[in-house]
């Protein structure tokens, strides 16, 4: 039984080493993005009548990306985890940890246009419109400077 | 082989107008096309580069402009004379004669477009068709501004778009420069005035 429980440690110990390397930063990410990506498209569909409004879902899209906006992103940005380090795993540009005040500024832009679409969502769809369209220019202005435009 | 009486316009002037107003070169499908691309491509480069986050007239403006690119092409084989392509394509043989003749002085009095100026305007129209495809593919996940035809290819296409359309955007500003330095040339160099035929349609030779 020791001899059991020594091998899974000593099995264990790369792993753990492993969910630490930047790749796995870089992925993890990438996952919080695409969360953000996942809440947008159907606000974004909604407000392109692509979908039909549903003021409960509006809110709840909305409201996730609030709750997403309350998850410190800083360590998922550790250094050594761009795509100069990382060519084809990441998009993030090395820029980045020159400028991390300016990605904060184009964080705050981004939340401050969440808590705005938070505040409109379940009001119909023409509250929501606009406040969409000012969100997603948010996300473009945060690409432009600090994402690459492919792996 | 005479232009002037290839045009269709041409047959119906009387020579003393001729040599009064100058030739018919350009028709004025060619000439609105001109000069509604110049207007329509910078307007969606300038909004491109420097435009609003939602790029909603930038669309719109790269819409203008494959109108304009479309309707060209089609001109280029249907319109008058001088506006085909099969009037001023020409073989290496005859780009590299006239361009030998490109550093003499002298005004070219081409009526219609010449072999180098041919490679231009062949190659600028590849160039836009290839921006626009690349915008009309392109999804930069920011759920506002995709392009109309990403949701019918993979990601992987998609980012390649996006990735193209930039330095595209790029090689057409350099091409346009050269465009309007040959033609500043033209003027200065070979005392040849290829604009006011571009408006007027007309082109004074002596
Ligand atoms: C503060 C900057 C910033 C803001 C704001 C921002 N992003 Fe991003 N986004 C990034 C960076 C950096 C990456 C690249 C991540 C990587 O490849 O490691 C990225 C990547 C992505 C990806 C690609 C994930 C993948 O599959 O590769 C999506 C989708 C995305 N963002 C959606 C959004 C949406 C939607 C918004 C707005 C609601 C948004 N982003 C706002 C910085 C930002
Ligand atoms: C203000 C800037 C510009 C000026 C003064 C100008 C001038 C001209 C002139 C004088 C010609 C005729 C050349 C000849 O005699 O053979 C011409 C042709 C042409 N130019 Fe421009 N140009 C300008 C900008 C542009 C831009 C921005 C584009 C494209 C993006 C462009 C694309 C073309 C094309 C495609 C032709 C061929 C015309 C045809 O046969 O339809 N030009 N231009
Ligand atoms: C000849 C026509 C066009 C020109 C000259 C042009 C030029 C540009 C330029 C200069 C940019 C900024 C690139 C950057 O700095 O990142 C841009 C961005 C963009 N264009 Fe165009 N464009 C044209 C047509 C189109 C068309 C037809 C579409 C879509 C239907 C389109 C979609 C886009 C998109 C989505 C972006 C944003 C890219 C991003 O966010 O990274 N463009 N374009």
């Amino acid at each position: 039984m020791r001899k059991i429980l020594l091998s899974l440690l000593v099995l264990a110990v790369p792993a753990a080493a492993a969910a630490q390397s930047a790749e796995d930063i870089a992925g993890a990410r990438i996952g919080y993005y695409r969360l953000l990506g996942h809440e947008m498209s159907l606000l974004a569909a909604m407000a392109k009548g692509d979908v039909e409004y549903n003021a409960e879902k509006a809110a709840a899209a909305a409201k996730d990306l609030q709750t997403l906006t309350q998850y410190s992103v800083s360590d998922l940005f550790a250094p050594g985890t761009s795509n100069a380090e990382l060519p084809g795993k990441t998009r993030a540009l090395p820029v980045i940890w020159e400028d991390m005040a300016g990605l904060g500024d184009k964080g705050a832009a981004y939340v401050s246009a969440v808590e705005e679409l938070n505040g409109v969502a379940g009001n119909g769809l023409d509250a929501l419109r606009p406040a969409v369209g000012k969100l997603g220019g948010t996300c473009k202005s945060c690409h432009d400077d600090f994402r690459a435009k492919d792996f | 082989m005479s232009m002037v009486s290839e045009t269709g316009r041409g047959r119906a002037i009387p020579q003393p107008s001729i040599a009064a107003e100058g030739v018919p070169v350009w028709d004025p499908v060619v000439r609105v096309l001109h000069w509604a691309l110049v207007i329509a491509f910078a307007a969606a480069w300038g909004l491109g580069k420097f435009g609003p986050d939602q790029m909603t007239l930038h669309f719109w403006a790269g819409y203008a402009v494959a109108a304009i690119v479309v309707i060209r092409v089609i001109w280029g084989f249907v319109g008058s004379q001088t506006a085909r392509f099969t009037s001023f394509v020409k073989g290496p043989r005859k780009v590299f004669g006239y361009a030998r003749e490109m550093t003499s002085r002298r005004p070219s009095k081409t009526l219609g477009h010449n072999p180098m100026g041919a490679l231009f305007i062949v190659g600028v129209l590849i160039v836009l068709a290839m921006q626009i495809l690349s915008g009309l593919l392109a999804d930069p996940e920011d759920y506002i501004n995709v392009g109309p035809l990403a949701q019918y290819v993979s990601s992987d296409v998609a980012r390649q778009a996006l990735a193209l359309h930039e330095p595209l955007s790029t090689l057409l500003l350099a091409m346009v420069a050269v465009h309007i330095l040959s033609i500043v040339f033209y003027r200065l160099y070979k005392k040849e005035d290829l604009v006011t035929p571009m408006f007027t349609g007309r082109k004074k030779i002596d």
